[in-house]
């Protein structure tokens, strides 16, 4: 009965097992990801990132029809575009991070709407452009591991110069010029991550599994490796569990929502049970240590 | 001299009565909006010259998610007759017309129809001869896939023509009957078309359930993953389902639509073992020099790839 | 070995401020190798901008800043942009201090985790490496960007209003660690609220009144009727300035 309900799907289906697999490599990056996204209170980046690549993939379209390497490839590039933009001018002028990104994801989205509309055809350009978990072929697993190897080691090799730069970024700027650098790159590898997302699992399933696990994360510990390794964690486990969800009879959950909600779930949990700042620990105080 | 000015003045009148005619002529055209490529189609087959139409959602467009611009209020404001499919097919239009202020009279092309319900979701799609008429679920809006009902809208399409221009009704009488004459071939085409496929390999898959119709009609049963509207998502475990019912009903295909996200219909097809047919439409015409540009070659381009992936060997 | 330069700082005609309008206005001077300096001067007098510029986060409207080649040089600003929510620990954040030796991206040598906790130790926060930053209180925080300084191992140590609001008995510890920077023949330079405390332990001084009032030994700069001077200045700035017409003296 238990093997029936947790493994049997996953024994009997292709598409169950690259599901798995494609949720697991997300959350490997997109853990780390969303915790210093999360940190830097970045966290709506990721809606306006799926509104921002519009116009890049409409470009791939009119260059190439419904080619889909085209057209992610056209995403990506106005990702970048408008992430490095944004970036850039909450450097140089007063303008901060989130009306940054705000301004230009919105120039970019119109933009995007315009290019379609021109072309004449009312074709709903986001349905094409974004992936299905149930729906992973080889190439686009391959794209996720990638990305997520690629991701790791970056995150690795910069780790100190970000977590300074999320600290302190004045000491920062006053030991090293590499800040702005360090900046846009992890930049980069938000956009990469976002939108390998989009197009292999869809705009919700990508970003929630970014910053949901990370959100659940942070009540349960204030160190951050440790929060980096849970969020990861959390995200293999939201995945699991939804895709069990979206199976068993009885629901007729569509996947990527369930596994979000398994997410959502599992976030709202440690609001409550969390030991960091939890609900319950507010009502519920235990006795202090001795001095 | 008072000659003279009355000469001038019947000159001028004459003049200006002369142009009376060409503005006439110029303003003759009768403006007709239709919600979408394939409602356009029929409109110009029976309008012809009489009808200046626009189409609101264009070619390869999808009118279940499509946002109408002000360029189609523009239109909708001016014409003088709209016509839509109806069964909650375009859930827009009503709003669009209220918004436009228009004085159009709205014809609906799926008068007179018998609507199919959608069936409920754990219905078993197996069984060829169970369908439509389940209890929960809304009306499946797409009635044209069956030629008879096609000549139903051609009908109303008609009749709504006529009283809205009763100057042209010759003219729409006319082209009318010729163009049913047309969908009457059509319709022989497909029949025997199906015939031709053997009995146990009547069945494919599409991503979209909107063939509801066709299957009644003409016995080739569709399955699809996803509900009625594009914006449905698949559960795993219709997917499942889905994969499991072609291995052991050796479903042979499994087809695309011009409209619809490919990707999970492929996945299907790839571990079920069927093979992806080629590209049918449903909800939209092609382009103009596509292999579906009109009506009658949509539905003749449907039933060339339906036969041509069912009838070979398996996969 | 060189020897070392004898001034760590040079300013000429130096003019810094926002938007033009100059909190700090044809400056000139140095600063001595091996000194200890106070700035001091009355509210909006530019003492904190007169750091800035010379750690290099300000460019000057008008004249130069001229620090010693090859100078190691760190900074302590007023109130940093720190995220004291962020999830790290005190031995974190004072491991910062070396990271700029190792460059940002090098291996920190063996022997580092020993020198991390001896600054630690050094400033008063034994215990403390697994308090997590936020549950500091000001004086805490304040020793530990002390002892993150103390890592920096730098040759120019800006301070800028390092015991304001921070309690006597920190004052005292962090004085300490000052003048012992100062017997290591590093340079430091200090702005200061609290003249007394400049008078013990400061040996000179720059009276700063948007420009100099007085600069030299504490003693000879502390007058009366120089600080007097210095507190006749206008504090805001004039909105309906004429450009300056003075030149380099």
């Amino acid at each position: 009965m238990l093997y029936d309900l947790f493994i049997g799907p996953f024994a009997e289906f292709d598409f169950m097992r690259r599901a798995l697999v494609g949720v697991v490599a997300l959350s490997v990056s997109g853990g780390a990801i969303g915790v210093f996204l999360m940190l830097r209170r970045m966290s709506l980046t990721g809606d306006a990132m799926a509104h921002a690549i519009l116009p890049g993939a409409a470009i791939g379209y009119l260059v190439a029809g419904f080619s889909l390497p085209a057209m992610t490839l056209g995403g990506l590039a106005a990702g970048f575009a408008v992430a490095l933009a944004a970036g850039a001018v909450a450097r140089v002028t007063v303008i901060k991070e989130d009306a940054s990104l705000a301004a230009f994801y919105l120039i970019s989205l119109a933009l995007g709407v315009t290019i379609v509309s021109l072309r004449g055809s009312a074709v709903d350009l986001f349905h094409v452009l974004f992936g299905n978990v149930l729906a992973l072929d080889d190439d686009v697993l391959i794209l996720l591991s990638g990305v997520a190897t690629v991701s790791l080691m970056t995150l690795a090799a910069l780790y100190r110069p970000l977590v300074m730069e999320c600290v302190d970024p004045g000491f920062l700027r006053s030991v090293s010029r590499s800040g702005g650098l360090v900046h846009l790159t992890f930049l980069g590898l938000v956009v990469l991550n976002l939108v390998a997302g989009f197009h292999a699992l869809g705009t919700l399933l990508a970003v929630g599994l970014m910053m949901l696990p990370a959100a659940a994360a942070r009540f349960w510990t204030a160190d951050i490796t440790r929060l980096i390794l849970l969020a990861s964690g959390f995200g293999m486990v939201s995945g699991y569990a939804g895709l069990v969800m979206s199976y068993s009879a009885g629901s007729n959950l569509p996947a990527g929502p369930a596994i979000i909600l398994a997410a959502g779930a599992l976030y709202l949990g440690s609001l409550l049970l969390g030991t960091q700042g939890g609900l319950a620990r507010r009502l519920l105080p235990r006795r202090h240590l001795r001095a | 001299m008072p000659n003279r000015r009355a000469l001038l003045g019947a000159l001028a009148a004459g003049l200006i009565l002369a142009q009376a005619p060409m503005a006439a002529t110029a303003q003759d055209k009768l403006p007709v909006v239709a919600s979408f490529s394939i409602l356009g189609d029929f409109v110009k087959e029976v309008g012809g010259d009489r009808v200046a139409l626009t189409t609101l959602v264009g070619a390869n467009g999808d009118a279940h998610v499509y946002s109408p611009t002000p360029a189609d209020a523009k239109a909708m404001a001016g014409a003088k007759l709209v016509v839509v499919n109806g069964l909650k097919f375009e859930g827009w239009i009503t709003r669009l017309i209220k918004s436009s202020g228009t004085k159009a009279t709205v014809a609906t092309a799926t008068t007179g129809i018998t609507p199919l319900r959608n069936e409920a979701d754990d219905h078993d799609h197996g069984k060829k001869d169970k369908h439509g008429h389940n209890h929960a679920g809304q009306d499946d809006p797409h009635a044209w896939q069956s030629v008879a009902n096609a000549r139903i809208y051609v009908a109303n399409i008609r009749d709504a023509l006529v009283k809205a221009d009763p100057a042209g009704q010759a003219s729409y009488e006319a082209n009318a009957t010729r163009y049913l004459a047309q969908l009457d071939a059509v319709e022989a085409e497909i029949r025997a078309a199906v015939a031709r496929i053997p009995a146990d390999r009547r069945k494919a898959i599409t991503s979209h359930d909107a063939f509801g119709y066709f299957v009644k009609a003409y016995g080739v049963e569709f399955v699809s993953p996803q509900g009625v509207s594009t914006e449905a998502e698949a559960s795993a475990r219709d997917v499942g389902r889905i994969i499991r019912q072609i291995k052991a009903e050796k479903i042979p295909a499994v087809f695309l639509e011009n409209v619809t996200n490919p990707r999970l219909v492929e996945r299907i097809a790839k571990e079920s073992g069927a093979k992806v047919g080629g590209r049918i439409f449903s909800d939209a015409l092609s382009d103009a020099d596509g292999p579906a540009g009109t009506y009658i070659a949509m539905m003749k381009h449907n039933i060339s790839q339906i036969e041509k992936a069912l009838a070979a060997g398996p996969a | 070995m060189v020897a070392a330069p004898l001034s760590a700082i040079r300013l000429t005609d130096l003019t810094l401020g926002y938007d033009r309008h100059p909190a700090v206005h044809h400056l000139s001077g140095e600063i001595a190798t091996g000194s200890l300096t106070a700035i001091v001067g009355p509210n909006g007098a530019g003492k904190s901008t007169l750091l800035k510029g010379i750690a290099g986060a300000l460019s000057p409207l008008d004249g130069d800043i001229a620090v010693a080649r090859g100078r190691r040089l760190a900074y302590l600003p007023q109130q940093a942009e720190l995220d004291r929510s962020f999830p790290i620990h005190v031995y974190d954040l004072v491991a910062m201090g070396l990271w700029n030796r190792a460059g940002i991206f090098g291996r920190i040598g063996g022997g580092a985790a020993a020198k991390i906790e001896a600054a630690i130790a050094a400033v008063g926060l034994a215990g403390f490496e697994r308090r997590p930053i936020g549950a500091l209180s000001g004086g805490q925080m304040q020793r530990a960007l002390f002892a993150r300084l103390l890592l920096q191992d730098a040759d120019i140590i800006l301070l800028d209003e390092p015991f304001t609001a921070i309690d006597a008995r920190t004052t005292a510890d962090l004085l300490a660690l000052v003048q012992r920077w100062h017997g290591e023949s590093r340079t430091v330079v200090a702005v200061l609220h609290d003249i007394e405390t400049v008078r013990r332990a400061f040996p000179q001084t720059l009276l700063l009144a948007r420009e100099t009032v007085a600069w030299g030994e504490t003693g000879e700069v502390l007058t009366v009727a120089n600080l007097l001077k210095a507190r006749r200045m206008v504090e805001a700035f004039d909105s309906h300035a004429a450009p300056c017409e003075r030149d380099a003296a």
